[in-house]
């Protein structure tokens, strides 16, 4: 009996022994590095993909991770068809389901999410011990400072990565040729009269510009205003879809708002109202859902409108192996009057969420792939051979490739650097010129850091959103006879919605902001 | 309970001789003189019912024609009542990945079924309790559940509650509980059980039997058009729900239920197109209208098939003569 | 009943619980649902009173009383679109439903077994079909430049329409779509009522040598009432809610249309899209609620003080 005991006591001691050694090891490496691999989930916008390639790739960057941090990678994603309830749920659950989240400060709530505390703020010594790299670059260019708020970082901005999203009207040379137009370039916006008036006559089996829904007709409004004021808009403040504030380069301390109090809105609605009596698009353009780039690809449409950087990764390959000879060009707004803008550098940006349990790990994982080539390269484009071959320095696809079936859709947004990124086989050839000319031109963007202060205007703001989308569709499409007093109406609306106590508001927050910033 | 006029005015029951088959009655066609307004009725019947489910039918038709069309034929001529230019591509495309179809189709018929002979259950029981004028508390009750139609507390603080404080985000545990049991089912129910004659669960008492075996032995066999009609209310809306799996679901889990798969599919284009994300981002390779279409044949059809094997529950159930026999 | 003295009586309220033991646990589960997925959410619709942060949570966030609601008012929409909602679901209920008890009457005189199989399974396809194809069809049907309706009418020699651009015919267009999608289900409720109508009654209609319409009218209809009057009481209590998948998908962005068609949730949709906002939709919501909760508790004494059986509560 003693004996048992004994050996019973013993045995207990023995294995207390073993779990405090083995506890003591748990705590001992303080960023964990003893263990199982801590698994670190990236939130992505986009659909999730089927076809296995991801986790292929996966677990091949896994295994790098993994002896790099002793770390996994993981993806969440936000699909497109819910995306807005579905990202912002995420965030409203506050679980700890993603450590990482892609945002932007121009279209993905960037600055609101901060603001309601979504995101860890991220101090210095937080980044300069576990994203070294990523710290020392973005130190070096001098953009810490565009993701403060409060004097705190919120995010880790795409700051390293040449993209242009400038938005414009992509048309086919040929066509343009034949129309008239010198060596089949287009160089004023009025001069898409006369190029959507010789589709409508030579072309019947083609919409010379075919658009789908009100968000993507609005380009007849904001991008005449482009084109012929120089009008500098403020990306922070939307109301419903819009975006009624601007500045003006000649005056950019003064805040106005050309819905409410430029002529040109007038001439741009009396614009449209020709090409709609033209016939440039369908009758019920506001309701139609077709996929209209595909129909410019099929030739059932002679326009299509989007950004330089579509154009450059999209359309001018589509085209070409779609449409051959129609020598796809793009005339970009703003590009007369030089009115446009590279693109801010947080338009991408990687946040830590504020219910990370990892977030060290996390940031060390973020600084592995954006700055380990392989890593990136895996992340990026997948495994080379399968997803992707090297053609004489090009990315390119292998044999039997279709990008409609076998993409990896990995949406990595969020820190891409251009060092990395090769030039695609399937990209304009001609792309490097594009941004040089570009470059020569544009301007740098100079309100990504201003925050609104939205709870004292979000009322007026959405009363004025309500007034806007019952009036701009349709003066986007030129359905009013009369644009001018379909415009006074409006305008009268919008100021018994608020219009003077949101305009004295931000008027306000921009020149607090700018007591602190200059813009060029 | 039963205080329908009949055309004469007066009240009655005239029990015409049945053979018993205890408390059922079989439906069968009894040779009953038609009038001229009852052939009247017949006509505009069948022809009524015939235009009506024409009607219910052309879209779908619309739908399964643009499917096997090609997409450039349906982009130029819009939809057809036969397939313009047929092509199977839209259905190439979705089962050359059959797994995600195949394995929202299991998933939502697990979820269908269960939820419906779960939900079933306890709707019939709590219906029970609440047509039984014994009880005490049924209007408190009645009214209790009757109270949440009017209030719900919205999408943030139900997300907030089941979401994150019961911690259901993400399990289908989330979407398979909400739908379980809805007060307008139950008030249904209960609304149906007034056609089974009281003095049945009066005789149960008299026998002794306790409440719940009043309810399974003696009112649930005679229940069958009720049963049949909730049952259906409540496979439907776990075959046809959407919503909750956008909100709790997203892409949480590997597969997910049909019609949110569904939805997936063919707003996608809508979202971007609508939304600030389309201006920002690129997207290639959109779903196209017959891709669309494809997939909604293929998450649709199969339940077509559920209604013609319950159809025969849809008989007449009872009749007061067998009661009193 | 008075309180005389009945003597060695129970408490009644104990003997009460004691005798319907049973039926309350049969009752259990049905409870302990709403408690937890209805009940206890409530104290969340706190979050429309708020500046919500995430950082705070709900009741921890500032306290800014209406502001949340101000926008409804300052749009100047606020009666336009409850006078749209309402009217729009006043058209549901009433023609919905006398749609549906034709078809459930019309249904029960049919006999060919098979014919009725085939045509009840049919019925049910437009309550599949996802309000986002209903747009698209609609748009097919219904455009300008392709349109089939235009395509019939052009052939007759008419002048195409411009339907999209015509206000005045959309609550037409919704309303038939509406009807359209959920008729078939609808009709089940009272095709099942219908059947549970004692066959004595009719064959005593029948000797008393009924038409079809007396007997329709005497012994169908009537028996239809309760079920008519607690779907009545129901669809009351939503009487605020729009079918928002339905106008959005048909109508969208379609500001010519607006007029008669913009309903609250389209029109909170259209303000909000492009914010990040969940106190906004819960303040609708809650102003929502609140009507429909009046209208109902109107409705429901109106129809106790009539007929005590037929009234919810």
């Amino acid at each position: 009996m003693k004996k048992r005991t004994i050996v019973k006591i013993s045995a207990a001691l023995v294995a207390l022994g073993l779990s405090a050694t083995a506890l003591a090891g748990c705590t001992a490496g303080v960023s964990g590095d003893s263990g199982a691999p801590t698994k670190i989930t990236m939130l992505v916008l986009g659909d999730k993909p089927t076809n296995g390639r991801l986790e292929a790739m996966l677990k091949k960057l896994n295994e790098r991770l993994k002896k790099q941090a002793n770390a996994t990678l993981d993806l969440f994603y936000v699909e497109w068809a819910d995306w807005q309830t579905q990202y912002n749920v995420q965030l409203l659950s506050g679980d700890s389901r993603v450590d990482l989240i892609t945002t932007a400060t121009d279209w993905l709530f960037g600055w609101e999410n901060a603001q309601k505390g979504a995101f860890l703020p991220l101090t210095e010594d937080m980044l300069k011990q576990n994203a070294p790299k990523t710290w020392a670059q973005v130190q070096k260019d001098g953009h810490w400072g565009l993701t403060k708020f409060d004097g705190k970082i919120q995010f880790i901005p795409e700051d390293n990565y040449t993209q242009y999203t400038n938005h414009g009207f992509f048309y086919r040379g040929d066509w343009a040729k034949e129309a008239g137009f010198p060596d089949g370039t287009i160089t004023k916006y009025e001069d898409f009269t006369t190029y959507f008036q010789w589709i409508k006559q030579n072309k019947p089996d083609a919409v010379p510009w075919d658009v789908a829904g009100a968000s993507n007709g609005e380009a007849t409004l904001t991008g005449y205003m482009q084109s012929h004021t120089d009008a500098l808009p403020l990306q922070g403040v939307s109301a419903g879809n819009y975006a009624p504030f601007e500045t003006s380069q000649e005056n950019p301390g003064k805040l106005t708002s050309w819905y409410m109090e430029s002529d040109q809105l007038v001439k741009a609605a009396q614009l449209a109202k020709q090409w709609n009596d033209l016939g440039v698009w369908r009758q019920d353009a506001v309701n139609y859902t077709g996929v209209t780039r595909d129909e410019f690809y099929a030739g059932q449409s002679g326009t299509d409108q989007h950004h330089t950087q579509t154009f450059i990764g999209q359309i001018y390959n589509n085209m070409n192996t779609k449409q051959p000879g129609s020598d796809p060009k793009m005339y970009a707004f703003g590009q007369e009057n030089k009115n446009l803008y590279k693109d801010i550098l947080t338009h991408g940006a990687m946040a830590v969420s504020a219910n990370s349990k990892n977030p060290d790990k996390a940031l060390q994982v973020y600084d592995l792939i954006r700055n380990d080539k392989q890593d990136y390269d895996l992340l990026n484009f997948g495994i080379e051979g399968t997803d992707y071959v090297m053609k004489d320095g090009k990315l390119g696809y292998p044999e039997g490739y279709d990008p409609s079936k076998d993409a990896l859709g990995s949406n990595f947004w969020a820190g891409r650097m251009d060092q990395y990124e090769p030039p695609k086989v399937t990209d304009d050839p001609a792309a490097k010129q594009i941004y040089g000319d570009l470059d020569k031109v544009a301007r740098d963007y100079p309100y990504s850091t201003l925050v609104v202060n939205k709870s004292a205007i979000d009322p007026e703001l959405a009363a004025m959103g309500s007034v806007l989308s019952e009036y701009i569709p349709q003066l986007e499409f030129g359905k009013f006879d009369d644009p001018a007093a379909a415009i006074k109406e409006m305008r009268q609306k919008l100021k018994d919605a608020g219009y003077d106590d949101v305009k004295a508001s931000v008027q306000k927050d921009l020149d607090s902001w700018a007591k602190t910033h200059k813009v060029k | 309970m039963h205080s329908s006029e009949t055309a004469t005015g007066a009240t009655r029951a005239i029990v015409l001789p049945t053979r018993k088959r205890g408390l059922f009655e079989r439906e069968r066609t009894r040779p009953i003189k038609l009038d001229a307004s009852d052939r009247w009725l017949r006509g505009i019947s069948y022809t009524t019912i015939t235009l009506f489910t024409l009607f219910c039918l052309l879209p779908f038709v619309l739908i399964v024609s643009a499917s096997l069309s090609s997409e450039s034929a349906i982009r130029k001529t819009g939809f057809g009542l036969l397939p313009k230019d047929f092509s199977l591509t839209a259905y190439e495309f979705i089962f050359q990945s059959p797994r995600q179809i195949l394995g929202a189709y299991v998933v939502t018929v697990v979820m269908t079924t269960l939820g419906t002979a779960i939900g079933l259950f306890i709707i019939s029981m709590t219906g029970f309790a609440l047509y039984r004028q014994d009880f005490p508390y049924r209007n408190a009750i009645s009214f209790f559940i009757y109270f949440t139609t009017l209030f719900s507390a919205g999408l943030a603080p139900t997300f907030l509650w089941v979401g994150k404080t019961l911690g259901l985000r993400g399990s289908y545990l989330a979407v398979f509980l909400q739908l379980l049991i809805t007060p307008w089912l139950i008030i249904l129910m209960k609304n149906f059980m007034r056609t089974i004659p009281y003095e049945i669960v009066e005789s149960g008492k008299i026998d002794g039997a306790g409440d719940f075996r009043i309810f399974w032995q003696l009112t649930l066999p005679m229940m069958k058009p009720a049963l049949a009609t909730v049952g259906l209310f409540l496979a439907l809306a776990y075959w046809n729900e959407w919503y909750l799996s956008s909100l709790y679901l997203g892409s949480t889990v590997e597969f997910k239920p049909l019609q949110y798969y569904l939805y997936n599919v063919i707003n996608t284009a809508n979202a971007l197109q609508n939304s600030v994300a389309g201006a920002n981002v690129s997207i290639s390779d959109l779903p196209s209208n017959t891709l669309k279409m494809a997939s909604a044949v293929v998450a649709t059809g199969p339940i077509l098939l559920l209604y013609p094997f319950i159809q025969k529950y849809f008989v007449s159930g009872i009749t007061v003569g067998a009661v009193k026999g | 009943m008075s309180q005389t003295q009945v003597p060695q009586r129970r408490t009644p309220r104990w003997s009460r619980f004691k005798s319907s033991r049973v039926l309350l646990l049969m009752c259990l589960p049905a409870i302990a649902f709403f408690l937890v997925f209805n009940y206890a959410p409530l104290p969340g619709i706190w979050i429309a009173f708020t500046d919500f942060n995430y950082r705070d949570g709900i009741f921890g966030s500032p306290f800014i009383g209406l502001r949340n609601f101000e926008f409804l008012i300052k749009s100047g929409q606020l009666w336009l679109l409850t006078r749209n909602t309402i009217l729009y679901n006043v058209a549901f209920i009433v023609l919905g439903n006398a749609l549906q008890i034709a078809i459930a009457i019309m249904f029960n005189e049919i006999r060919l077994k098979y014919f009725k199989k085939i045509t009840q399974g049919i019925m049910f396809l437009p309550y599949f079909i996802s309000v986002v194809l209903i747009g698209v069809i609609a748009f097919n049907i219904l455009n300008y430049d392709n349109g089939a309706l235009n395509a019939l009418i052009t052939q007759a020699g008419g002048d195409p329409l411009k339907i999209y651009s015509m206000a005045g015919l959309w609550p037409l267009i919704i309303i038939v779509v509406q009807l359209w999608q959920s008729t078939g289900y609808g009709s089940i409720v009272y095709f099942a009522a219908i059947m549970g109508i004692d066959k004595g009654l009719f064959e005593a209609a029948a000797i008393d040598g009924a038409s079809a319409w007396q007997r329709i009218r005497f012994v169908i209809l009537p028996s239809l009432k309760p079920t008519f009057i607690i779907l009545l009481l129901f669809s009351l209590g939503g009487i605020m809610h729009g079918n928002f998948g339905l106008f959005w998908n048909l109508v969208g962005n379609n500001a010519q249309l607006f007029q008669t068609t913009d309903v609250i949730e389209t029109s909170v949709y259209r303000m909000v899209m492009s914010q990040n906002n969940f106190t906004t939709s819960t303040a609708v919501g809650l102003y929502q609620s609140l009507f429909g909760f009046a209208i109902v508790m109107t409705a429901n004494w109106i129809v106790r003080r009539m007929n005590k059986d037929y009234a919810l509560f």
